[in-house]
């Protein structure tokens, strides 16, 4: 009943808001917006406490035979690879609600498409039935374009259809693959405990994956299907790219796993090294080319890339402590990146450029954003991985979990996250440090509306930086109920 | 303006209007409304925190002296907070404020209670709920350390002489009667302490000039209050009248051990507050000082600070005032003390600029800078008539000498951190 | 013939100078023999100072003196001596310019009345009180 309350809520949110009597004022609706969602976010807390950490397989199932006929059945159900992800999910859009600051255009379709997103994303981590993943999968694309179309930025027009055109194709991508997994393993439906690939020709297994792969390939992004990412994380307005970069990246990864790795456990082995080098090759593209921009939402969007890049090694790995990293750090990732943008956001308010030519001494303490500039310091050091934040701890699980299996590839990521700290020293020395620009420097104030959300997540960042079983314990049991079902494989690419 | 300019040429200097203004009798900070509330309120908050700073560098100088462990050294006796004025109340020699010869009520009181309670003056020491004498000691400093190279007025070459050498001998010998460990190491190194009185000179320097600027500043308020200034020159035209009477007010420096006075600088050394102290004081401190550390860091190797004295230019009328703000920057402590005593309308005014309470601080530094510039141009023009001819003059040639002494003294605001640009446009605040 | 002193004494344009003289001390020097050239201000030139400024000189004799002696310079310089040099040094030991391509100005004054001799030197008649710097 709570993961269909997760799922509805929103929805008659965006009922209430489409129907409120004019005239009606942005701050209504945006309260409105903020209670549907806070709601779900505490329920999602309340499944965490109540999640049994003794069982590895779905939880709070809910079942409702929906059209037989098809197979499509309405089947929700959590475990410790979705449950994180749905609390990240409220968390972030509540988040995104506070992070576009005071004047919202057209304030009811906005808030309307942000409890639809926030559904969407629960509706496809709850799903547990591959049509209806599908469904929610594809469902979020409408509101994302609009988000970028409506409220974006200077290029607002090419980046949402370049993201409709890249997404689209990684939905019909993995529709193919659903549809082939389905069909020719002869499941009497889509539910994922119908579904056994077993009894598939190792080459359909190897071109169903593949399909998979590229469809969330795209989504993580992947280098070399990552072209729509800059543009979009860019031009959509700070609270989309949180949404955007924080939660829905990671039904790419969720997908990989999920998909990839749970219902094709014997072929994974075949793609690992060549998924490792390309994770490699991800992480490596996205720090580097963070070192050459001058924009600085579009260094982050770039530092994203080469984040997500250390999931897909660790999933390639697939050893049960690089899966749990794989994980932790879809978590971490969300709330680092999420602050990230929710500061930039704010310092381009406030100054009104995010050109790092352009920004300086952002500390001073009574001209300047002290208080962004300090959080962007905290938020810079969390995604370089200093120990004692959240960044550190899924960093190191997955380092120290995929070394014994790609070794080489580990190596090269622990350099490239040293590459992280390199660009980030860049951004907060010219944002941050140096001398404040006496003909520019008068900025407006950062209002308590938007540093409370900033601090939520400073204070999760560092808390399970601190306490990182809190991250863990509720992913662990799944992970490694998953491992063991592969360890056997795992063993002989290890003796190879 | 016109009048001049009928007889001259204009001007063609890269600050031609501003010389006009100052050919005209005006100042350099244009002449508005605004700017005389600004600076009349700051000159205010400025002279009640200056009557501490004056009491104390004499109290150091004459008392403390060569205290090796000078603790208290900001803590005031009561002596020294009656210490009458002279140029101010009924004892004055030449009154030029209407009120009290002793410290102002307003700075008793924030003495007794600060900004947070009323307590012991350690706690309120310590917790930095003071007037921060820092900042007096930093003016004082770029005096002594320019002193030498500015080669303005007798007063620092005398510290050289023998004559002083001899007063300070016996002045420190008497102070170290006693007391053989201090005197032994006097004995070692002489110059040390030599050294030392030579910067309390200074400090008694910089006090008896302050003493003469804080009744001044209270003056133009309780007239401003009145509705007495028209304009902005008529507040510099106060100072500039000002200057010429305090001139000749004698420098010097007594000490006062056990009761007994000693001269080390005589008044009788005919050194005089305008010579002696007012123009080195506007040299080294408005012009001059020295780089604060800070949020910028200077490499010298880096030619980041100029090889010559003469060359540097940190002072008020250059500053950049937005690193303030960051502690133990002695503009700062000056922004910090002049905070607690800004007159109602002058906060209101803060109130509705900018970031309202929250960078009251920068916005009294930049409302600071453009008074000093006022004061600035009250000293030029109080040298142009001491030295040269009257503005109205019929003689083009003298007018054509004025001409050219204002353009040397513009093009001293000709480098790119000077702020007379910034100053002419209101919203730099 | 006359001293310095006595010149100003029976001079009605000098009384404030010679005020400032006889409080300063300064009688008796510029009695002795010199010889000296004399800067004399008249009481016009003292009053266009602005307000103050005498009183505190008047309660401040050193330095009250060193403003006279500013105007004083050793040996006896006749207008015909001043026209070669450019500035000559004060007793006070400060510099004092001298321009004589027009009128016959020193400093920021101008001489209304040059060469008056007397038996320990020379006065010339100045319409401002000169002052260092």
């Amino acid at each position: 009943m709570t993961l269909s309350l997760i799922l509805w809520l929103p929805l008659i949110g965006v009922l209430i808001i489409g129907f409120f009597p004019n005239p009606v004022k942005t701050n209504t609706l945006r309260n409105i917006t903020t209670l549907f969602i806070f709601i779900t976010l505490c329920l999602s807390i309340y499944l965490l406490t109540q999640f049994n950490l003794g069982i590895s397989k779905i939880q709070f199932t809910e079942y409702l035979t929906w059209i037989p006929q098809i197979g499509l059945n309405y089947s929700l159900g959590v475990d410790g690879l979705s449950l994180p992800l749905i609390f990240l999910n409220g968390l972030l859009t509540l988040i995104a609600i506070y992070s576009i600051g005071e004047k919202v255009e057209r304030p009811r379709l906005y808030y309307a498409l942000m409890l639809l997103i926030n559904s969407g994303i629960s509706g496809a981590l709850m799903a547990d039935n591959l049509l209806f993943f599908l469904i929610f999968y594809e469902l979020e694309l409408i509101p994302f374009y609009l988000m970028i179309a409506i409220w974006g930025g200077e290029k607002k027009g090419y980046a949402s259809i370049k993201f409709l055109l890249y997404t689209a194709v990684s939905g019909l991508l993995v529709l193919a693959a659903f549809l082939g997994i389905t069909w020719f393993s002869g499941s009497a439906s889509f539910d994922y405990a119908d579904i056994n690939t077993m009894a598939l020709s190792a080459n359909t297994k190897f071109i169903l994956l593949t399909l998979l792969l590229i469809g969330f390939g795209i989504k993580i992004p992947l280098v070399p299907l990552h072209t729509w990412l800059p543009d979009s994380y860019v031009e959509a307005s700070p609270a989309t790219t949180i949404l955007l970069g924080g939660i829905l990246a990671k039904l790419g990864t969720y997908g990989l796993i999920r998909f990839g790795l749970q219902l094709f456990p014997d072929t994974w082995k075949l793609v690992a090294p060549g998924l490792a080098l390309i994770g490699t090759i991800t992480v490596l593209y996205g720090a580097l080319v963070a070192i050459a921009q001058r924009d600085i939402k579009r260094m982050i969007a770039y530092s994203s890339i080469g984040h997500m890049g250390y999931i897909l090694v660790a999933c390639a790995a697939a050893t049960e402590l690089s899966l749990l990293g794989a994980v932790a750090q879809m978590v971490s990732h969300g709330l680092i990146l999420a602050l990230l943008f929710h500061l930039v956001g704010i310092i381009e308010r406030k100054t009104g450029t995010r050109d790092l030519d352009q920004l300086n001494g952002l500390m001073n303490p009574i001209r300047g954003l002290p208080l962004t500039s300090a959080l962007l310091i905290g938020a810079g050091m969390a995604s370089a991985g200093i120990p004692g934040l959240v960044g550190f701890i899924s960093e190191f699980i997955i380092f120290q979990g995929s070394f014994i299996i790609f070794p080489i590839a580990t190596l090269i990521c622990i350099i490239a996250s040293g590459l992280t700290a390199v660009y980030f020293v860049i951004l907060l020395n010219r944002t941050c440090f140096g001398k404040l620009n006496n003909k520019l420097a008068y900025y407006p104030q950062v209002l308590l509306l938007e540093k409370i959300p900033a601090f939520v997540l400073a204070t999760l960042i560092l808390f399970l930086g601190i306490q990182p079983q809190y991250l863990t314990r509720w992913i662990e049991p799944t992970t490694d109920h998953l491992i063991a079902t592969l360890t056997p494989i795992n063993v002989e690419i290890a003796q190879k | 303006m016109t009048q001049t300019l009928t007889k001259i040429s204009p001007s063609n200097h890269e600050f031609a209007d501003i010389i006009h203004r100052l050919e005209a009798g005006g100042s350099m900070l244009p002449d508005t409304p605004e700017n005389l509330m600004q600076i009349i309120g700051i000159y205010k908050a400025y002279a009640v925190p200056m009557d501490f700073y004056w009491r104390d560098l004499l109290y150091i100088a004459e008392k403390v002296f060569l205290n090796p462990l000078p603790f208290f050294k900001y803590f005031l006796p009561q002596e020294y907070l009656d210490l009458k004025n002279h140029y101010a109340g009924d004892t004055a020699d030449l009154r030029v404020w209407r009120g009290c010869a002793e410290a102002h009520p307003e700075l008793i009181n924030f003495i007794e209670k600060g900004e947070t309670i009323k307590g012991s003056k350690l706690f309120h020491h310590l917790w930095h709920d003071r007037i921060n004498m820092e900042f007096a000691e930093a003016c004082m400093r770029a005096m002594y350390w320019h002193g030498r190279d500015m080669g303005m007025g007798k007063f620092d070459s005398y510290l050289d002489s023998d004559e002083y050498k001899h007063n300070a001998d016996v002045a420190i010998k008497a102070y170290f009667k006693g007391n053989p460990a201090m005197l032994g190491l006097y004995k070692l190194f002489p110059e040390m302490f030599l050294e030392q009185v030579r910067q309390l000179s200074y400090y008694s320097n910089l006090g008896l000039f302050w003493e003469v600027m804080c009744p001044v500043f209270y003056e133009m308020s309780d007239i401003y209050d009145e509705g007495g200034f028209k304009d902005v020159s008529d507040a510099m035209n106060f100072l500039v009248n000002g200057i010429f009477a305090i001139a000749g007010r004698p420098i010097y420096h007594h000490v006062y051990i056990d009761g007994k006075c000693y001269e080390i600088i005589s008044k009788s050394k005919g050194f005089t507050w305008l010579y002696e102290a007012a123009l080195p004081y506007v040299e080294a401190v408005f012009y001059r000082t020295s780089p604060f550390r800070g949020t910028k860091s200077y490499n010298a190797q880096a030619k980041q600070v100029p090889e010559h004295q003469k060359d540097f230019h940190y002072g008020i009328l250059y500053a950049d005032v937005f690193p303030v703000g960051s502690a133990g920057i002695p503009p700062t402590l000056l922004m910090d003390d002049m905070l607690h005593f800004l007159p109602d309308y002058l906060k209101e005014y803060y109130q509705k600029n900018c970031r309202g309470e929250d960078d009251q601080l920068i916005q009294l530094g930049i409302t600071f800078q453009r008074s000093m510039y006022n004061v600035t141009s009250a000293v030029i023009q109080a040298l142009r008539t001491a030295l040269l001819y009257p503005l109205d003059d019929e003689n083009p040639k003298h007018l054509m000498k004025n001409r050219q002494f204002f353009e040397a003294q513009m093009d001293r605001f000709k480098r790119p951190e000077a702020r007379l640009k910034d100053i002419q446009n209101p919203d730099y605040r | 013939m006359p001293t310095i002193v006595d010149i100003a004494v029976n001079n009605d344009n000098f009384k404030t100078l010679v005020t400032a003289v006889t409080v300063a001390n300064l009688v008796e020097v510029l009695k002795s023999p010199g010889p000296f050239t004399v800067f004399a201000p008249t009481d016009q030139a003292f009053a266009k100072l602005p307000p103050g400024t005498i009183t505190t000189l008047v309660q401040n004799i050193p330095q009250l003196s060193r403003i006279l002696t500013y105007h004083v310079v050793p040996g006896k310089l006749m207008k015909s001596d001043l026209e070669k040099v450019n500035s000559v040094i004060s007793v006070e030991g400060s510099p004092i310019s001298i321009d004589c391509s027009d009128n016959f100005e020193v400093k920021n004054a101008t001489v209304i009345m040059a060469d008056i001799e007397a038996d320990n030197g020379v006065i010339h008649v100045i319409d401002n009180v000169i002052l260092m710097g």
